[in-house]
Formats: C-alpha cells, structure tokens, sequence
C-alpha cells in the first residue's frame, strides 16, 4: 500500500514537473507540419521527405510532410498561408512556378511576397532540354535549323503556364520556330512521351531525368539558368548556346504565413541550414538530382522577387499567352 | 540464351531474399493488411500506403518495405472484390465492375462462390502477372512506352463503348450516366489549357471532383441510404448463405474468363496509366460479348466477377513493370511506391534491375509468395468475410459511413471532400430510386479526363489533323477495332427488331 502511494506521490509531481516544462519550453513544443502542395511522388514531395528524414537530428520536433495538391499549388499553399502564424505550418515549394509565374496570367487568392515569409531556400530544380538520342539532331542549334524547315515543333511539358511551358515557349519565341507545347499531367508523363517519340523535344527538371539520360534514353542539350546546373554540369546553358532564356527554375523553398514571430523564423532557419550542411542529406539530395542550394531569408526574398521579374519579362518579351 | 539463364539466376537470388525471416515477415503483414483495406470501404491501398510511407524508412532496408507495400497493394487488389460481392460497395475503381454480377450472386445467395472463384482467379492471374513481370518486363515496357495520346485516345474510346453496354438492361440508361460522368470529369483545370472549368468558383473544386469521393458517395453512402428506405437489409444480412464453394458448373463456367481476364489484365497493366479499372471493363465486356447467354450478365453471372477480378490482380502485378523497368508510376498506389523507393535512395527507372538487383529480384520474388499467402488467407478465410453480412446493419452502415468519412479526408486532409461525398450520396440514392446504374458514370469520369487529354494532345501534336488516330498502327488497329464492334452492334439491334417485327403477333 505504502509503496503505491509512493508511486502515486512520483506520478503526480511528474505530471507538475512536466506541465512546467512545457510552459517554459521555447518553439517547438509539438510536431511540425510541413505542407507539400504537390502530390506524393513528386519531386518537392521527396525533397521534403528526405528533409524530414534528417531533421531528428536536429529539430527538437519532428517535421511531418502533409500533401495537398490542388489547382497546380495554389490550394495547398493558401492552406499555409490562411493558417496561424506560429510556426507549426510550414509551406515547402516556395518559388516552385505555381507562385511566381502565374500571378502574371490571373490573380491568385494569396499575394506570393505579402502574404508569405521567406525562411530559406533548400534546392533549385533547374529546367533542363531534352532530346531523344536517336533525333536527327544532336544539338540546340541542330534542333533549330531542323524545325525552322518544319511546320511546327511539338515540345512536351509537365503543365501549362509552367515554369518549364514558359521556357520552351519563350525559346520558340527567341529562335522564331512555331513552338507547340503540348502539355501530360506531370513531370512523369511528359518524360515519358519523348522516350516514346511522341514529341520533338521536352523540358523537365533533372531529378526527372538523371536515370534516363544515365540510361542513354534521354539527351539533355541546354539549361534555363543563369549558370551551369550543378546537378548537370557537363549540359550548357542557353545563355551559352546564344538564346537569351533565363529563369530561377523552380525554386524549393520554405515559406511561413505572414506574422509568424521572428525568433521562431530564426529557430526554423537555423534548423534547416544545419539539415543542408549535413554531408548525408547532401549526398542522397545529389543521387537524386536536387542538388543543395541553401540561402538564408533576407537573399532567398530577394532572390525570389527576382525570380518573379525575370519571368514577368520572359511572358512580357515574348509576348507569351495562355491558350 | 544467356539473358533467360541470367532471368533465372536473378529469380533464385530474388527467393533468397525474400525467404529471409524479416522479408516473409512483412510480405505476411502487407497481404494482411492489404487484404484489411481492401474490404473496408473507404480506405484504399493508396491510402494506407501513404500513411505508412513515413514509417518506410524506420522498416529498414528498401527491399522489405517495398515487399510490404507491394503486398498492400495487391492484396487490396484480393479484398477489393469482398465488398463489392457482399455489399455492393467497391473499395476502389477496379472492383466497379465486379460489384454488378457479384452483388446479384449474393442476393441469390451465392455469395460463396463468388468470392471462392473471385480468389482463385485472383490468385492465378495474379501469378500470370508475376511471371509476366519476371521475363517480359524490359521489352514489353519498350512496347508500352510507345503509346502515345493518340492510342490512349482510341484505347479509352474503345473502353467507354464497352462502358455504355454495362449498364445492363437499356443501352439509353447507360448513354445517360456515362455522358453524366463525362460532364463530372470535367469539371476543375482544363487539362490542356489550364483554364477553370464548372467550379462556381471554388478552389476546392479547381483539382476536379476526387474519385474515391465520388466513389464512396454514390456507392458507399447512396447504397446505405437505400438500404435505409427499404429495411430490407436485415432480410439480407441474415440471410443463410449455402454452397460457400464453388460447383463444377461454376468451375467449368469461370475457367477460361480467369484465362481470358489475366490476359487481358496483363496488357492493359503494363500501359502507364491503363491498368486496373480498364481492363477489368474490358474484361467484362469480352466475357459478356463472347457469352453464349449474355443476359444472364447483370443477373449474377459468375463469368461476370471471375474475369474483371482476374483482369484487375493481373494488372496489379503488371503495373509493376513500368515502374520497375522504366520508372513511370501508373496509378496512384504505385506512384506511392515510387516515392518509397525514392526515398530510400533507389532510383526506379532503366537502372534499377543492374543496379540494385536485390531491390528487383526480392520484390518480384516476394509477390510469388505473397500471391501463395494471399491465396491461403483466403480461401479458408472466407468464411469469416462472410461472416460481414451477418453484422447487423445498424452497426455495419455507420461503420461503412465512418471509414467512407475517414477515407476520403485523408486523400486531401479537407473537410470540404466529406461534404461532397455526402452530395453524391444523396445523389446515388436517387439513381437507385429511378432504376439508373452508377457504374458506367463513376467509369466515364474515370476515363473522361483521359479521353479529354489524349484527344487535344493528339491535336496538338498532329496540327489538328484526326488522320493521326488511323495512321499510326496500333490506334488504326484500335480504331479499326472500334468501328467494327459499332457495326456488329448495329447489326445486332437491326436483326432483333426485324426479327420482332416480323414475328407474328400472339406468339
């Protein structure tokens, strides 16, 4: 009897004990959620499992990746962005296309820079053109004086008003071809008509493609950044090749609702720099063609708004219209 | 020569894998599981996989928590029938078209065979599938990789012809709720052009109406409001269920729609994006078109529910090709796995087989014996699934309503989507009050999308010619196909109403 009173007398001080610890404990006192609004499977989706599969090791909670796809980012990312701002809702893709290009075709429910809080920047996923090795082309310049003697060029893209449909429109528009993009439902499914022959060429993001192009299926001839891709450094850019298309790619950053507190936008920085300096995380991030490209809050905003002006003078530039 | 030796050696390494106590251990526990989702209504095998991904990388190595998923996977593919038999509700799209036949076997309390022949064609089209997968994968991948929009186009066209004859007693009534279901897919982003489509502007609305929303609306929540209305469930769940095995009529009737269904299953499986619910369609349309007694489809005709749950097992093992071989996930319980394999560093795609032949020869081995467990749960299982009927309908429905609720608000964590459920539920209840068939609806919004897609991109890639559906060989063969079984129906429907006209009157 006695020893259960004893036992009693612990249990209820611990209760205490605990109750106070977490009244002093600082953010986070609970898990994380990181939401993707992009389906599972998909490129952002693993970069934000790989991340959370890290973070244990430094986050004192831990992250849980939450998908929500829906009108091509937007719903998931106003989700974050309608939630309180404490830091426990997290919006991954910050950057990713769906933000900062189609504001320039139609108004979004959300305004991409007001309403949402740069806390880092993890990865770029450049946009990359690709050709079937057995193409009676080799190169962009060979591509170019072959479709200038066709009707059309067909190219396939993941969706339309893309960051990749961008691109390869404003290619069509800077070389003169009559540039038909012809948009699948994903990444997945566009790569997969090229491989099959149904298109002239095609657009996708590395991780997409590293397998196939390792596989000799897929040739990739030009990149849409500003310098090489790391994830593909022997490809060069257009810039390189003479066409002046430029763009951020799709950026993979992490964003919070607007009025989340600034100590806790520090925590979640610091957490994720310490994830993007982990040789592991940045060797798996590598296998899978996302390469690591961290950069703190203040850059990443302005990178970002950067990135939204070079888009906005591409669609402008070439006079790109939706269909 | 060498290449069929090498098949052979990757195989035997692949057992040893898979015998290993920890392999043998959750291939046990994803066929359970698998089996678990697939009769409840509501959770699906993309669901649970999805719950469990994140556990994925505490199971351990890569091979074991695929082995599982794959278990999950097609073992839901097993229990999947199990509902649409004994309640009339299927799990997911796949098990549409066995609800029809097999629902009415159980009405006439012949639920035991149906789900005893349902088993056992799962199991050896299942395995039809395997050894598919074993020694054609690489170049029946190449084949699949060639299709392009225009033969999804003419395959899809083909399969909703095959949907609109599903409806059973009246070719208009079935006319009706496919084009119904082709207005409800199109409703969200317009595929090509991106623009919003029949939202009433919502957002909500912007991705489409989900499927297992609209699934577990008009099946799951219409069939229990009926049910309500006509207090005739208890009649049925109390019913005594007599010759719970199979008869030599039975097995005579249903053997060659297993062998025709696997086929089937197995073509139609490797194409990206084809797989489970189209050839279980068309398997249900070859059995009834081939059939020397084609109304007795829709009546409780075994053929009915052995070919489609043998059409869909097959495909489920055959999906796996394109993933494994190529790294294109074809539907959503596969594009899970995908994410799995990606996360535990393995890259599906051309490289995997040479370079993690564990990962390929252990999974494709574990299926072998997956299929055996499957098949040992449940045949003398069965007994226990039909047990279900005997709970009483005032615990059964809520519990249906409840899993219906939880599965489609985990597909987006929205409680909007359990509104809409609720919508359809109301909507399915007065489908069966005017007689109308929701299953070629639920299949033309599964296949109008596709459709939709196929067509403008063909378009687009052909600069608006249609010549681009009868040109390339295998959709001029498709279409070729298409346009002579509209001809023979033609025909068909010409000769009986001469025949009835010409019939003197009295007789």
């Amino acid at each position: 009897m006695k020893k259960l009173a004893i036992v009693r007398l612990m249990v209820f001080f611990l209760l205490i004990g605990s109750s106070m610890a977490v009244a002093q404990e600082k953010f986070p006192t609970k898990p994380i959620e990181v939401v993707v609004p992009f389906a599972a499977g998909g490129s952002t989706d693993v970069l934000g499992r790989l991340v959370a599969k890290y973070a244990p090791k430094y986050f004192d909670k831990p992250l849980v990746i939450v998908n929500k796809p829906g009108g091509g980012g937007v719903t998931g990312t106003e989700g974050v962005v309608r939630s309180k701002p404490d830091g426990y809702t997290l919006f991954l893709g910050y950057g990713s296309g769906h933000d900062l290009v189609e504001p320039h075709f139609k108004k979004l429910p959300y305004d991409t820079f007001g309403d949402l809080l740069p806390v880092c920047r993890l990865s770029i996923h450049s946009i990359c053109m690709i050709i079937r090795p057995d193409a009676p082309y080799k190169t962009l310049k060979e591509f170019v004086e072959w479709g200038k003697k066709k009707d059309q060029v067909t190219a396939s893209v993941s969706t339309r008003a893309g960051s990749v449909d961008i691109t390869l429109q404003a290619l069509g528009k800077s070389t003169g071809l009559k540039m038909v993009t012809v948009p699948f439902r994903g990444g997945a499914e566009s790569v997969t008509a090229i491989i099959g022959g149904q298109t002239d060429c095609g657009g996708n993001h590395p991780s997409e493609i590293i397998s196939h192009i390792k596989a000799k299926r897929l040739v990739p001839i030009a990149v849409a950044l500003e310098q090489r891709d790391p994830a593909l450094p022997d490809v060069p850019t257009f810039k390189e090749l003479g066409y002046n298309v430029v763009t951020v790619g799709s950026v993979k950053g992490v964003g919070a609702p607007k009025g989340t507190p600034p100590e806790v936008i520090q925590y979640l920085t610091e957490r994720f720099k310490k994830v993007c300096d982990d040789p592991e995380f940045v060797q798996e991030m590598r296998s899978i063609g996302q390469p690591v490209m961290y950069q703190a809050p203040a850059d990443f905003g302005k990178f970002l708004k950067e990135g939204f002006a070079e888009y906005g003078r591409l669609i402008k530039e070439f006079n790109i219209k939706l269909e | 020569m060498s290449e069929i030796l090498g098949m052979f050696q990757g195989l035997f390494s692949g057992f040893g894998i898979a015998f290993s106590l920890t392999n043998l251990t959750f291939a046990l526990i994803g066929a359970l599981l698998g089996t678990v989702v697939g009769i409840l209504p509501g959770l699906g095998p993309s669901a649970t996989i999805a719950l469990l991904l994140p556990l994925s990388f505490k199971i351990g190595s890569p091979v074991t928590s695929i082995i599982m998923m794959a278990g999950i996977f097609y073992g839901a593919m097993y229990g999947g029938s199990t509902t649409s038999i004994l309640v009339n509700i299927p799990g997911e799209a796949a098990s549409v078209v066995t609800c029809i036949d097999g629902y009415q076997m159980a009405l006439k309390g012949r639920a035991g065979p149906a789900l005893g022949v349902a088993a056992i064609g799962s199991f050896i089209a299942g395995t039809v599938g395997i050894i598919g997968l074993t020694f054609v994968a690489p170049p029946l991948a190449e084949f699949a990789i060639r299709f392009g929009p225009p033969e999804y186009f003419s395959l899809t066209l083909l399969g909703l012809m095959m949907a609109t004859l599903l409806a059973g007693t009246s070719v208009l009534k079935g006319l009706i709720m496919v084009v119904l279901g082709l207005l409800l897919g199109a409703v969200g982003l317009d595929p090509i052009s991106g623009e919003v489509r029949f939202t009433w502007g919502l957002l909500m609305l912007q991705e489409g109406v989900d499927f297992v929303t609209l699934a577990m609306g008009l099946f799951g929540i219409g069939e229990i409001l009926y049910n309500l209305e006509k207090a005739l469930a208890t009649e049925l769940v109390t019913r005594k269920i007599s010759h719970l095995w199979p008869t030599l009529k039975d097995w005579a009737e249903s053997k060659w729609p297993i062998v025709r269904g696997s086929m089937i299953g197995f073509f139609i499986g490797i194409l990206p994006g084809g797989g489970a619910v189209i050839s279980s369609l068309v398997s249900y349309g070859v059995e009834k078109k081939i059939s020397k007694h084609p109304e007795t489809f829709g009546k409780g005709a075994i053929q009915g529910v052995a070919g489609p749950e043998s059409a869909n097992n097959s495909a489920a093992s055959a999906s796996f090709i394109p993933l494994l071989t190529l790294g294109i996930p074809g539907n959503a319980a596969i594009a899970m796995i995908f994410a799995a394999l990606l996360i535990q560093g393995v890259q599906p795609g051309p490289f995997l087989i040479n370079e993690r032949p564990d990962v390929f020869w252990g999974v494709v081995a574990s299926m072998y014996i997956g299929n055996v467990m499957l098949l040992i749960l449940n045949l003398p299982l069965i007994g226990i699934w039909v047990q279900l009927l005997r709970v009483p309908y005032a615990i059964l429905a809520p519990v249906i309503v409840l899993f219906c609720c939880i599965g489609v608000y985990s597909i987006r964590n929205t409680v909007f989507d359990i509104w809409v459920m609720g919508v359809f539920g109301v909507i399915g209840y007065l489908f069966r009050k005017v007689g109308l068939e929701p299953g070629p609806l639920i299949l033309a919004f599964v296949m109008g999308p596709i459709l939709e897609r196929s067509l403008r991109q063909a378009l687009l890639i052909s600069a608006g010619s249609p010549l681009i559906f009868f040109k390339r060989p295998i959709a001029g063969s498709l279409m070729g196909f298409l346009l002579l079984f509209i001809l023979v129906q033609i025909i068909v429907t010409f000769r009986k109403r001469w025949r009835i006209s010409s019939t003197p009157s009295g007789v």
